[in-house]
């Protein structure tokens, strides 16, 4: 099929606008998980957002509630998974990555288990693979509404308080000291993570959502020396490959989710060998 | 009378019960320039968080120009030791700089006019305003400790305290530090705190010595004695290479065994 062709059909127009959205939310955010250093805990909160999926066909499935979406559920444990991070009592007991890992593997099990007790005769079911990997093709129009108004949310919060997201991200000390709320703005940054996990989920699904929020930051980072600048470079990297990733998945029938992935990793490490030259 | 800039008076401060400062009084003048110095331990980083307010004292009463240290904060210039930050972190002196407007500016998103024209000014004041555009991570330790300086300038503050301002800055850089801080006591009150005796400079107005208590004579004279309970170790080996126009009323002590912090011993 010509190009042109492909890019007249509705499901492939709606497969760009969500890419698009979900370039924006992992550039904007993506770039203050890779200066802030909390990957990992961002791979957690996602890990965990998949027992909340798990628990909403649940839902659907014995008490009918047909309304609660997989990706409210998506929302609901990865704020969960937010608030936990956030809590300055949990943090000072425990150690945090240990935490990190036991939310990780539990929201993972507690999502395979719903899953598994969900009759499939009367709930349709996405495939797990998809749920794990994406399929940034069986994204329809409520899912792109419903996208628009996280991402709506999320720039907005980020263009309202980037000063205070800024001064945190560099200097916490400083921040408490020059009058910045630290911790509500910690959670309001964890809060951020956890709405572009749940865009995310859509397009590249829950394993590989560490990827977008990761690489295309990285990849802008070696090349600004400046957190706009690097969010507007990690939005442009992120727009390319996935686009160009969910289009040469078409042409060329290849999953959609790891297509758009190995084109972010395969860019990062171009870029990567560029600068050593350099 | 004008108003002292810091007023410490019976203060006792620690983390769980164990106290690690005990009965501390100072008074920094208006225009006071005071360094303390003090063994690692001693607690002076304690103090320093008690009079920035992010450690409630366990005794005794603190006040920042009359107020409490939380709402003194904001005529407070802070210079951290080590800033906690990463050398890769995108963004430029004057993006730094600007930080120190945020007491002033509030939650309003961005910052005004005003703003940078204070963060301008305060980089012109610390000699690094050419510097303004360049990442952080790309300058000397001196440059860098310069731009803290500045960062804690741009709010304004009548009261400036350093910790360890020339911890990871060489000689050279250092003599630049306190001829800058010299120029500064002019308009405001300035607090070094330091573990080497051996940078006290020839500014300063007033000596104290910290190790759990406060050993001053209200001036910049260090008198062997002040030394000696501070760093519980005779002078000899603690002062060594001190100016004698720092250093007063130097004498022996009979039991050089005695000391065991390790501080300028030959």
């Amino acid at each position: 099929m010509e190009l042109t062709e492909l890019l007249g059909l509705p499901f492939v127009q709606r497969m760009l606008v969500a890419g698009l959205l979900a370039s924006v939310a992992c550039g904007i955010v993506g770039t203050l998980v890779v200066v802030r250093r909390i990957v990992f805990i961002s791979g957690g909160i996602a890990h965990t957002a998949f027992g909340g999926i798990g628990l909403a066909y649940y839902l659907q499935d014995r008490l009918a509630w047909t309304w609660f979406e997989p990706t409210w559920g998506a929302a609901l444990f990865a704020m969960g998974a937010a608030a936990v991070v956030a809590a300055p009592q949990l943090r000072r007991r425990l150690r945090e990555d240990s935490t990190i890992g036991v939310r990780w593997v539990v929201g993972m099990a507690l999502g395979v288990l719903l899953l598994g007790l969900v009759d499939r005769t009367r709930v349709q079911v996405q495939d797990p693979v998809s749920l794990l990997f994406g399929n940034i093709l069986l994204i329809d129009t409520h899912d792109l509404w419903l996208m628009a108004a996280l991402v709506a949310v999320i720039l907005l919060a980020v263009v309202l308080l980037f000063k205070d997201l800024q001064i945190l991200t560099f200097d916490e000390e400083f921040a408490r000291l020059s009058g910045v709320h630290v911790p509500f703005t910690n959670l309001l940054l964890l809060v951020l993570i956890s709405l572009t996990v749940v865009v995310l989920i859509k397009v590249v699904g829950v394993v590989l959502v560490i990827a977008m929020l990761t690489i295309p930051a990285a990849i802008a980072g070696l090349a600004v020396k400046n957190l706009r600048a690097m969010m507007v470079l990690a939005v442009v990297i992120a727009i390319i490959t996935t686009l160009g990733g969910a289009i040469l998945s078409l042409i060329l029938d290849l999953p959609p989710g790891a297509t758009i992935v190995l084109l972010m990793s395969a860019l990062f490490g171009v870029a990567l060998g560029v600068r050593s030259l350099r | 009378m004008t108003t002292p800039a810091i007023e410490i008076h019976g203060l006792s401060a620690g983390y769980g019960g164990e106290v690690v400062i005990e009965d501390v009084d100072l008074t920094v003048p208006e225009l006071g320039y005071v360094g303390i110095i003090g063994p690692n331990g001693g607690g002076k980083t304690t103090l320093l968080k008690v009079v920035l307010g992010l450690l409630p004292p366990a005794a005794g009463s603190v006040e920042v120009f009359g107020e409490s240290p939380r709402s003194g904060r904001r005529h407070v210039g802070y210079v951290p030791q080590f800033p906690q930050f990463d050398q890769d972190f995108p963004i430029s002196v004057r993006d730094v700089v600007v930080m120190g407007r945020r007491g002033r500016r509030g939650l309003i998103p961005g910052w005004g006019r005003d703003d940078r024209a204070a963060a301008r000014r305060a980089l012109e004041a610390v000699d690094m305003a050419e510097h303004a555009a360049a990442p952080i991570g790309e300058l000397s330790g001196g440059q860098r400790q310069r731009v803290y300086i500045a960062r804690a300038l741009a709010s304004q503050p009548r009261v400036l305290i350093l910790d360890e301002p020339t911890a990871s800055v060489d000689t050279a850089a250092q003599e630049h530090v306190y001829e800058l801080l010299g120029q500064l006591n002019e308009r405001m009150a300035i607090v070094l705190v330091t573990h080497d005796i051996g940078i006290i400079s020839s500014h300063v107005k007033q000596v104290a010595c910290l190790n759990r208590s406060l050993f001053t004579h209200g001036d910049q004279t260090l008198t062997a004695e002040m030394l000696e309970q501070a760093y519980q170790c005779p002078v000899e080996l603690i002062a060594h290479g001190v100016p004698h126009r720092v250093l007063a009323g130097h004498h022996g002590c009979e039991d050089p065994g005695c000391c065991s912090t390790g501080h300028h011993e030959e």
